[in-house]
């Protein structure tokens, strides 16, 4: 920056070591925890500092619980939500944002009330749908008695295929999309850009898709390093829909398999911390180099666009 | 992403490709699904009893899903049961039996064995474990797996330090105990927590009942009865204790459950499952001298047998033929005396049967450093044939009506209300629970 | 509501663009939700089966019960200060590092782990911090007996999960303050220091005016949030205990539902939560979003 403030910036220091250190604090405590063996882990209180069995936990924890295969099925999953939120996210928000049409608030707010449902009081349903995700469809045709009609005048019912999406990538990835974040965040990005941009680009002749490809996307380039960093981390970490949806051990994911390493409350055991919190920092490893690898686009200069 | 998704699909297809030609002769096999609710290390001995019995015959192929716990378990499968993608046989706890015993959708144990010309012998299991799991008329519905019931872990160095050498028998010589403790220096001589399980248990032991209509088993409008008689009076006891010191809370959310404080010899007696037992040999201080008893029941009464905790196993509706020949292959080998016995070896679970239990006292079992004591625990479940009070709990929505009890019980010990009031409080919302479930089930009997 | 003034017209573009959400949003929420919905007015079975029409009885049953209130109360509390801390924080560490002083690199690195670590794994970790007999918050004890104990005391389990949600949602908002704050234009930072405006005033007159929808997105977010999505960060640590002190609506819901398997009940306390965020969220679009300047 341009001036001297000696004193703001010791201030300033302070307060991010402060917070490095709040932020920090359980992060830690999950590594000691994976460094010790079952005992220690279990003395109360833990030692704050690291033990010696920290490869052996890792190496035990990978081995057993099969990390392999479940990180690539949790990144497949992960890439394919993050992708498709970034690319369906930035059409919804651009056709409500840039277009005038009378249902265009009622799409809005149809999308914006996803995010108000917890999905664990709709998940039993959600799991009735993805075992034939066209059945919907079948109702609503049955329900308008097309089916009957075409009954009627060519003797065959619409009937459509099952599309079952269990046990599939598919159906982990669908039903994790459909819900509101990245459309909302585009939206409050674009109403934030200036309408001359628009007004130039409409008396060049410029068409809706040429713009939205060649001037808006390229500005949203913060937001959309943001939010595919958010989308990343939060598909990566789901684990109520994926244990539902997800019976066969092949399509397992890695915070599947984390659960299943971490005894419930109910059998009073002690939790095998030890192996428990090494496995969590396996898990977290991903999402972190994705965290770290996003943060280029964050640094000013990447999006020097003078408005 | 189309490119990634390619990328992605063809690496699951090749690491697919990879073990599919291992697989190959298991391919001729008849699978089934078997879904279990235990997680961490009994999770594996789940998943390792399948593996067993996969490698112990070349017909079948039982293909075993953890789901994360019982209530998981309970609810994917519902889930899966109403897109009919649900398992063949799934592992669910004893609070859910009456759930599924009213859902129409089970293939019930006595039929299914009759069925599947199983070679089960429904008189071995031991009487307390099975009628938790038969209808009013004595019918067996699902297949007890893992069993286990309540008990006093007690420490002996402790008690050798105030001058006894068995762990007290009566709540009374309890309350002396505990106070010998104290006074010898013990901050901790008794870890409680707020389970209503050892509740239920208390009462079965003492004959008392905790609902009208047998505990529930002979109708839908039971009615709870914890607050009257038996259990004010020993919750009353157990806060006067907890005011003075001679009881402490442990649980999760203090950092130590009872097992733990136990354990680690902070406390030096506990009321929990004999299943705990494996845990504690795993995680006891150096050189601890510990054992367990039967619960302590008041001066004057006659002890009854005690309750059967666990989960059973249930035989679901709408699968192939070759499915249920699988499942009942997998149900008669697990209760082959070899299996049953070796449950107890790699848990603290409870041989279910009593062939199974007599081969392992007869083999010299009990006499193991490791498992002594374990046997008493049989002793507690068979005392006496089981009564009206003590044959188990059949009452809808039991989970609800346990954490409600939990929650004013929570409240009672640490001030917020008395003992009385918060038992009175616990029935009105426990029968409303009641009610609800009775209105929902209309038209539907409990068997 | 706010919108442009200049758009395009070709409104069949507009609705293909929306097409490809608007479906999955039908088949994988509203289609299920609408199911879900409808067993508020049944008494639905939870493995099926014949269900009976009880009209508004749920909603009854719900609406009076003490306890839900109290959980309603709980909740209001919950989000409103767990929003508070959680922008707070992370709206100060975000203008911090966007000052870019030396070692500004290494904090932006580090503050946006957080996020990345699982519900669970959070938990658990915050339950083990600041559990009376065994975490290091226990300390305290040592020196005032009694002072903190979540397992036994309503007031500090609340102060826990607050705390442990405001930690995950930190970072969360870390990143996106940040991302707003890079995208002002440096020279009209500059600009203010150039008038003679301190780093402090710049803040106030120039950054935060200029980040206010993203101010504004990230205040809906973070309280939805907390009110929908908290059942996690409850389950693992409190349990929604001591008696009930942290018994969020959400994890009423999850109680009642997914382990009392009473879906009825489930789905009227969900719809009640619902329609309290849908109009908690019109409120703020209408009131708060005024005083957000787009352009």
């Amino acid at each position: 920056m341009v001036e001297r403030t000696p004193l703001l910036n010791v201030l300033t220091h302070a307060i991010l070591v402060v917070g490095l250190l709040m932020l920090m604090l359980p992060l830690w405590i999950v590594f000691v925890a994976s460094t010790h063996d079952f005992r220690t882990v279990n003395t109360v209180p833990m030692p704050l500092w690291p033990g010696a069995h920290m490869v052996e936990n890792y190496v035990t924890t990978w081995n057993q619980s099969q990390f392999g295969p479940k990180m690539l099925n949790s990144l497949i999953m992960a890439v394919g939500v993050t992708t498709g939120k970034i690319v369906l996210a930035a059409l919804s928000a651009y056709s409500i944002v840039y277009f005038r049409y009378r249902l265009r608030m009622v799409f809005f707010w149809l999308i914006f009330i996803t995010l108000m449902l917890p999905l664990e009081v709709r998940i039993v349903p959600t799991y009735a749908v993805a075992a034939n995700a066209l059945r919907p469809f079948q109702e609503i045709i049955n329900l308008l008695g097309l089916s009957a009609l075409t009954d009627l005048l060519f003797g065959v019912r619409i009937v459509l295929p099952e599309a079952q999406l269990l046990n599939s990538y598919a159906g982990l990835i669908l039903p994790l999309i459909a819900t509101a974040t990245g459309t909302f965040l585009y939206r409050q990005f674009f109403l934030t850009v200036p309408e001359e941009l628009l007004e130039a680009a409409k008396m060049d002749g410029t068409g809706p898709l040429r713009f939205f490809w060649d001037i808006l996307l390229p500005l949203s380039k913060a937001n959309m390093a943001a939010l595919a960093t958010i989308m990343f981390v939060y598909s990566w970490n789901q684990y109520l829909w994926p244990l539902l949806v997800v019976t066969d051990p092949a399509y397992g994911t890695a915070v599947m398999q984390l659960q299943r390493i971490v005894p419930g409350p109910l059998f009073g055991e002690p939790p095998r911390w030890h192996v428990a919190m090494a496995g969590t920092l396996m898990v977290m490893l991903p999402p972190l180099l994705v965290v770290v690898f996003m943060q280029r686009w964050f640094v000013r200069g990447l999006i020097n666009q003078d408005k | 992403m189309l490119k990634k998704r390619m990328i992605g699909a063809a690496v699951a297809a090749v690491a697919t490709f990879c073990t599919m030609v291992p697989d190959a002769v298991a391919q001729q096999r008849q699978r089934f699904e078997y879904w279990y609710g235990l997680t961490g290390q009994l999770g594996e001995v789940m998943a390792d009893h399948c593996r067993r019995f996969n490698e112990s015959q070349t017909r079948f192929e039982a293909v075993c899903v953890g789901q994360g716990g019982y209530d998981r378990a309970e609810q994917n499968t519902i889930a899966a049961y109403r897109a009919r993608q649900h398992p063949t046989v799934v592992q669910i706890y004893d609070a859910g039996t009456v759930n599924f015993m009213l859902s129409g959708v089970t293939y019930n144990a006595v039929n299914f064995a009759r069925d599947f010309n199983m070679r089960i012998n429904w008189s071995d299991y031991f009487p307390g474990v099975a009628s938790y799991y038969a209808t009013s008329r004595g019918e067996m519905w699902s297949f007890p797996y893992n069993s286990s019931t309540a008990m006093l872990y007690w420490n002996r160095q402790a008690f050798a330090s105030i001058g006894r050498t068995a762990a007290p028998a009566t709540w009374q010589e309890l309350e002396r105990d505990m106070r010998a403790l104290k006074a010898a220096g013990h901050a901790c001589p008794m870890a409680i927590d707020f389970d209503a399980w050892q509740f239920e248990q208390l009462s079965a032991i003492h004959n008392q009942p905790i609902a009208t209509r047998d505990n529930g088993y002979g109708g839908l409008n039971a009615e709870l009865l914890i607050n009257r008689g038996f259990l004010p009076m020993h919750i009353t006891n157990m806060r006067r204790w907890l005011d003075e010191g001679l009881m402490r809370i442990q649980t999760a959310q203090t950092g130590k459950t009872i097992v733990q404080a136990f354990a680690d010899s902070s406390c030096a007696l506990a009321i929990t499952s004999i299943a705990n037992h494996g845990v504690v040999s795993a995680t006891q201080s150096e050189g601890m001298q510990w054992g367990v008893a039967m619960l302590p029941v008041y001066e004057g009464t006659s002890r009854t047998n005690s309750l059967v905790g666990g989960a059973s196993l249930w035989v679901l509706q709408g699968k192939s033929r070759g499915e249920y020949e699988g499942a009942a292959a997998f149900l008669d080998w697990i209760a082959t005396p070899a299996e049953v016995q070796w449950m107890p070896t790699v848990t603290g679970y409870i041989p279910i049967t009593t062939p199974a239990f007599q081969q392992m006292m007869a083999g010299g079992f009990y006499n193991q450093a490791r498992y002594a004591g374990r046997e008493i625990s049989i002793q507690s479940l068979t005392f006496t044939p089981p009564t009206a009070n003590s044959r188990g709990i059949r009452l809808g929505n039991y989970t609800s009506i346990r954490s409600e009890i939990q929650s004013e019980l929570q409240a009672a010990f640490t001030g917020q209300k008395s003992v009385q009031q918060a038992l009175d409080d616990a029935t009105a919302r426990g029968n409303q629970i009641l009610r609800r479930f009775e209105q929902t089930m209309r038209g539907r009997e409990l068997p | 509501m706010s919108g442009k003034r200049v758009t395009f017209d070709r409104h069949w573009l507009a609705l293909l663009l929306i097409l490809p959400q608007m479906l999955l949003v039908f088949v994988f929420f509203y289609w299920p939700t609408g199911e879900a919905l409808f067993w508020a007015f049944t008494l639905e079975p939870p493995f099926g089966g014949d269900m009976q029409w009880v009209g508004w009885q749920n909603f009854l049953t719900v609406m009076e019960d003490p306890l839900y209130w109290n959980s309603v109360q709980r909740s209001v509390v919950f989000a409103l200060s767990s929003t508070a801390i959680a922008m707070g924080i992370g709206m100060l560490l975000a203008l911090f590092v966007d000052r870019e002083l030396p070692g500004y690199r290494g904090f932006r690195f580090v503050f946006f782990w957080p996020y990345a670590v699982a519900a669970p794994a959070v938990g658990l970790a915050f339950r083990f911090i600041f559990a009376p007999d065994a975490g290091f918050v226990s300390a305290i004890n040592q020196w005032f007996p009694g002072l903190w104990n979540p397992a036994l005391d309503g007031v500090d389990a609340m102060i826990l999960i607050t705390l442990a949600n405001a930690w995950s949602m930190v970072a969360y908002n870390f990143i996106f303050f940040l991302a707003g704050l890079q995208s002002i234009p440096r020279s009209l930072v500059e600009a203010g220091a150039m008038d003679g405006s301190g780093v402090l005033r710049r803040m106030r007159d120039i950054q935060l005016p200029l980040i206010a929808p993203t101010v504004f997105f990230l205040i809906v977010i973070n309280i939805t949030d907390s009110f929908v999505n908290s059942f996690g960060i409850v389950d693992i640590t409190t349990g929604g205990g001591p008696a009930r002190a942290t018994d969020l609506m959400v994890f009423k819901i999850y109680s009642d539902g997914f382990k009392g398997k009473d879906y009825s009940l489930a789905a009227a306390q969900s719809i009640i939560l619902m329609g309290l965020v849908v109009v908690l969220t019109f409120f703020q679009f209408k009131y708060v979003e005024r005083r957000v300047h787009y352009t």
